[in-house]
């Protein structure tokens, strides 16, 4: 079949990164950070207890294919999406795309992406990557997480395509079929920036946004009574750094890329303020980014007593304040 | 965070970061893994120590093989049920080792599929001494 000439390109994330690529790849000249901005991607939420997580987590971006569907709707692009009832349709559906040399982006398992280190492969559903060719019995993709073009087994993508459980793919792919020539990009992050501070503090749940970040602070020191031992608690603690740094977010949970969609912006509105407002977040970040390194420490060490967990929580509880205050001062810098 | 504090040397895992560059412009830097590059051996360690303890549980008779790779892969019963299409109730009772021998080898294979090993690799465990090393990431 072969491959379809795609320039590839690593992102901090995912989602935004397959996005931005296919944009890109189509012709519209945007950013990664401007397409995580405008669709509202930053955001936080804590789970304590739920049934597909076999232990407290927290997510540091919003639902999974809304950065898609938020980006579709204020900039004017129209995606084509499809899902399928069963494995073979939904392979020969893909067959017929690349055939068509339309590159595509599909949902998978992350846990199946073979081409990466084991150590990094865990079972998520919302992993987006984009197909560009097809060479024997092998799949040339396009991985945000990864420097290069890559090849990936068709066995592995079909499992990873149609894995079960929870937030199951079912084949999902979607690709841009409509790029408007002009776009409004002032209207766009003004409506995803007001969406972005509606998250963050006014969502009437306990677990989400600023409040959420409250609860993860409170809830830390309970950690221990989900733990098997001291190994899987310390490997749990460690995990908060991975969220926060290694699973593309751009480093400090998405903080760092959202200052930089602020420092953008602020020169598509000439908005000077957004650009002061921008410098705050990247320093938010940077408290993220100790909590990030404090939370490998002391997992590696194992000094996970009461003590260390109530030390992270009062952490936490600083980004709270923090963030709040920003994200009220962004909210009414628009209004 | 300037840019040159954020470069990790760390080939095994790139990750990109976005950063404060010279000028004062957000840019995005291809780095590595600060965790990989400093706590994978730490990683590896817990992970040896968690095969060696299911392992014992399995060959004890406590626990099933379906057990030892649903912990391994970090899943819940009723994420492992939905994954492989087998009822909660029925999950609950394969993971114990009374009712391993039982389970048909079609429902074995929807096991295996959802931990990526094949049939045969999920049963090598049942004859492995406690220190051998079982392959928990072959492609099926």
């Amino acid at each position: 079949m072969g491959t379809i000439a795609y320039k590839h390109k690593m992102a901090a994330h995912c989602e935004s990164g397959a996005v931005t690529s296919l944009l890109n790849n189509a012709g519209l000249d945007i950013t990664e950070p401007l397409v995580f901005g405008i669709s509202s991607g930053i955001f936080f939420g804590y789970f304590h207890k739920m049934k597909s997580f076999a232990f407290p987590t927290f997510i540091v971006r919003n639902k999974p294919g809304s950065i898609r569907k938020n980006l579709a709707k204020r900039l004017g692009i129209k995606f084509h999406t499809e899902k399928f009832h069963t494995p073979d349709e939904g392979m020969k559906r893909l067959d017929e795309l690349l055939g068509k040399n339309i590159p595509v982006a599909v949902q998978v398992d992350f846990f199946y992406m073979d081409y990466l280190p084991e150590w990094e492969r865990v079972h998520i559903n919302v992993h987006f990557i984009v197909v560009v060719g097809k060479e024997g019995s092998k799949y040339i993709v396009s991985d945000s997480y990864f420097p290069k073009l890559v090849e990936l087994e068709s066995a592995s993508l079909r499992k990873a395509r149609f894995a079960g459980g929870s937030m199951s793919p079912k084949g999902f792919l979607f690709y841009p079929e409509y790029i408007p020539k002009d776009i409004d990009y002032k209207k766009a992050i003004i409506k995803g920036t007001k969406k972005a501070c509606f998250n963050m503090l006014k969502i009437p749940l306990p677990f989400v946004g600023i409040k959420g970040i409250r609860m993860f602070a409170k809830k830390i020191v309970e950690w221990p009574s989900f733990a098997r031992d001291t190994e899987h608690l310390s490997h749990e603690i460690m995990k908060i750094n991975i969220l926060l740094e290694d699973q593309g977010t751009g480093g400090a949970g998405f903080r760092f890329m959202y200052a930089t969609y602020l420092q953008q912006a602020s020169a598509i509105l000439g908005k000077p303020e957004w650009s002061g407002l921008s410098k705050e977040m990247m320093e938010i970040g940077d408290g993220w980014r100790e909590i990030s390194l404090f939370a490998s420490r002391i997992g590696k060490n194992r000094e996970l007593g009461p003590d260390r967990l109530k030390e992270l929580g009062a952490m936490l509880n600083g980004r709270a304040e923090t963030e709040e205050r920003f994200f009220r001062r962004l909210k009414n810098s628009i209004n | 965070m300037k840019e040159k504090d954020g470069f990790i040397d760390c080939p095994q895992q790139q990750v990109i970061l976005y950063v404060e560059k010279e000028d004062g412009k957000y840019e995005p830097i291809q780095t590595g893994s600060y965790l990989t590059k400093n706590y994978l051996d730490d990683y590896e360690l817990k992970r040896r120590h968690l095969e060696e303890s299911l392992k014992k549980q399995v060959l004890s008779g406590e626990v099933s093989p379906i057990y030892y790779y649903m912990v391994l892969e970090e899943l819940t019963l009723s994420e492992l049920g939905a994954r492989a299409g087998i009822r909660k109730g029925k999950v609950k009772k394969h993971l114990e080792a009374a009712h391993f021998n039982s389970i048909p080898r079609e429902t074995l294979q929807l096991y295996a599929d959802v931990f990526n090993i094949t049939v045969p690799d999920m049963l090598k465990i049942l004859v492995a001494k406690p220190d051998d090393s079982v392959n928990t990431n072959t492609v099926s």
